[in-house]
């Protein structure tokens, strides 16, 4: 037990085989009391959800729900020896997460037909997808955006390894491929297995990002659309996104995206609102960019799974519509700038500056942490934090109306993943090595999840580029949300061989070289 | 002191106690991970009860 950063052997946590951990751990008396105090926070949230019999009802009926046990151990998983600023920066993202996606579910279950069913509140309900932007949704802010995905599949797999098998394996029980993402198809096993809410006045489905995102979209939406009466509405937003002579058919798919929402629910788009969810995309940029800049230097502070998650959940699912989370960016901002000024670092040793790109392995999203602590790799940055910085239009013109299409079109071609993995070369390839070098970073943790073919036939370009320019290249396989395929170990042993046989080097914390965590949550 | 003041005194002393008495059980659940070792052996029966449920499973 110890105050001071990496004193602690973090493998000594794990119970071999366990699905939790021994005990939390001892920060010295300020921190683990704030720790403690949030954890108290993160209880209360989930208290206030059971109270209410709906909640609890869905309890029983959602396969996917029983994941959410494991609410707190996300937590712990993310703050894995960090203290002070890293410490309130993690938990400052982490609870406002926990809180937004527990109001989600709320909503879920209030105007899901099984549950609540309440149909006057099921009337105002957009679905969209869990890989969205929701950029469509900023100027309708009496309706609810709702993403079924989201909690069924998405966060359950951050929560426990092991959610999405289930769904995986009914997916593929019914024929559906199996050398497809896992994602979509455990969001198409869902609706397969008869285990997603059933409500909404309509439905907005996206093109993102694959085959499989394609395929898990087609047998939702035959569901929702044939069975459930919900009509969907699919945005067909353009891959090759920095090409000029695409952008006014992207924004016409807005256009014609809002002009569905209006029609199926009487709601009429609201400038107004619009704009005051685009003042706050422009500031959460401003402050990632701000984050993104002290990356640049020898003290990094908002990096890791701190910038990962947050950037995911806040520029994507939320878009500038919930308030909350501008304040966050403000604390975060704030702690972030004191640490700088402190010169803190998060890591009793900082051994390589590594800029972690490709789509993460979803089912071990604390490996970014597991870097740090076990090798001293420091990633700065990862490719799906990586995403728009261009500046939307905030004041209320007769000309920014009409240009504020384009930039939902923009941010829709932009949002995370899709902004890298489609759009040519030049935006997976080229733009990491430049990144590197701004970065000042000497090596690339470079994931390659199997199952997506967007990426895996680069792989002689990137290995090419990197012999070029001297970077360390390390491969991390993957299948994203499927353990079963390769492990968190088998995740861990592709870096360990590498800092062993190609660095020569010693871990800083042996104990978390190798971990019995298959049966973890 | 007067006899509201020693009630006072009271109400406070028990405040603490309650007080004490919740962080000493909430920060021993904390500390050891009670919490999760308790959602972890719920687990497996809730998986067997979804197990039982009938769905309308199809395409």
């Amino acid at each position: 037990m110890a105050k001071e950063i990496g004193a602690d052997r973090f493998g000594d946590f794990y119970i071999d085989g366990g699905k939790v951990r021994r005990r939390r751990e001892w920060r010295g008396v300020s921190d683990t009391l704030y720790d403690y105090s949030r954890w108290l926070v993160i209880m209360a949230t989930l208290g206030k959800f059971v109270m209410k019999p709906r909640n609890v009802k869905a309890m029983f009926r959602y396969r996917w729900m029983a994941n959410y046990l494991a609410v707190p151990m996300m937590v712990d998983r993310h703050t894995q020896g960090l203290r002070g600023e890293y410490l309130r920066i993690c938990h400052t993202e982490q609870d406002l997460v926990i809180d937004d996606v527990a109001k989600l579910l709320d909503s879920l279950f209030r105007g899901d037909r099984r549950m609540g069913n309440d149909t006057e509140f099921s009337k105002k309900v957009v679905l969209v997808d869990e890989n969205e932007m929701t950029a469509v949704m900023m100027g309708f802010p009496t309706l609810k955006c709702l993403s079924r995905e989201t909690p069924s599949t998405y966060v359950s797999v951050l929560l426990n390894q092991h959610a999405a098998e289930h769904y995986i394996d009914v997916a593929q029980e019914f024929g559906l491929a199996g050398d497809v993402c896992p994602m979509p198809e455990a969001e198409a096993g869902v609706s397969i297995d008869d285990d997603a809410p059933v409500l909404g006045a309509c439905a907005v489905q996206c093109n993102t990002t694959c085959d499989g995102s394609l395929l898990g979209n087609g047998v939702i939406s035959r569901r929702l659309e044939l069975e459930d009466g919900i009509p969907v509405f699919q945005l067909a937003a353009p891959l090759r996104h920095r090409e000029d002579d695409v952008q006014e058919y992207a924004a016409q798919e807005i256009r014609n995206a809002i002009a569905f929402i209006e029609k199926h629910t009487g709601v009429q788009w609201d400038w107004k609102a619009y704009f005051e969810c685009a003042k706050r995309v422009n500031y959460a940029t401003k402050c990632r960019q701000e984050w993104l800049e002290m990356n640049r230097t020898p003290y990094p502070q908002v990096f890791g799974s701190n910038l990962a998650l947050y950037t995911e959940t806040n520029y994507m699912a939320i878009c500038g519509r919930v308030a909350a989370f501008e304040k966050a960016d403000r604390t975060i901002t704030r702690l972030a700038r004191q640490a700088y000024e402190k010169k803190m670092r998060a890591a009793k040793e900082y051994r390589h500056r590594a800029i972690v790109w490709g789509v993460q392995s979803h089912y071990y999203m604390d490996f970014l942490v597991w870097l740090l602590n076990c090798w001293g790799i420091v990633p700065l940055t990862d490719m799906l934090s990586m995403v728009s910085t261009r500046e939307i239009r905030e004041e209320d013109t007769p000309e920014n109306r009409e240009q504020a299409y384009y930039d939902m079109a923009w941010l829709t071609e932009n949002m995370i993943m899709r902004n890298r993995t489609h759009g040519g070369y030049r935006v997976l390839l080229d733009e990491l090595w430049e990144f590197t070098q701004q970065f000042n970073a000497d090596m690339v943790i470079l994931w390659e999840h199997m199952s997506c073919k967007a990426l895996d036939g680069m792989h002689g370009m990137f290995e090419d580029r990197a012999r070029e320019l001297g970077i360390h290249l390390v491969w991390v396989e993957h299948d994203l949300f499927d353990p079963r395929i390769i492990s968190r170990q088998g995740v861990r042993d592709q870096i360990n061989t590498y800092m062993r046989t190609v660095m020569r080097e010693e871990p800083i914390d042996p104990s978390l070289e190798v971990l019995h965590d298959e049966e973890s949550w | 002191m007067s006899n509201i003041g020693k009630t006072l005194l009271k109400l406070l002393g028990k405040l603490l106690l309650i007080a004490l008495g919740f962080f000493v059980v909430t920060f021993t659940v904390y500390f050891f991970n009670l919490d999760m070792k308790l959602t972890a052996a719920i687990e497996p029966f809730l998986l067997r009860h979804y197990d039982k449920i009938e769905r309308n499973t199809h395409l």
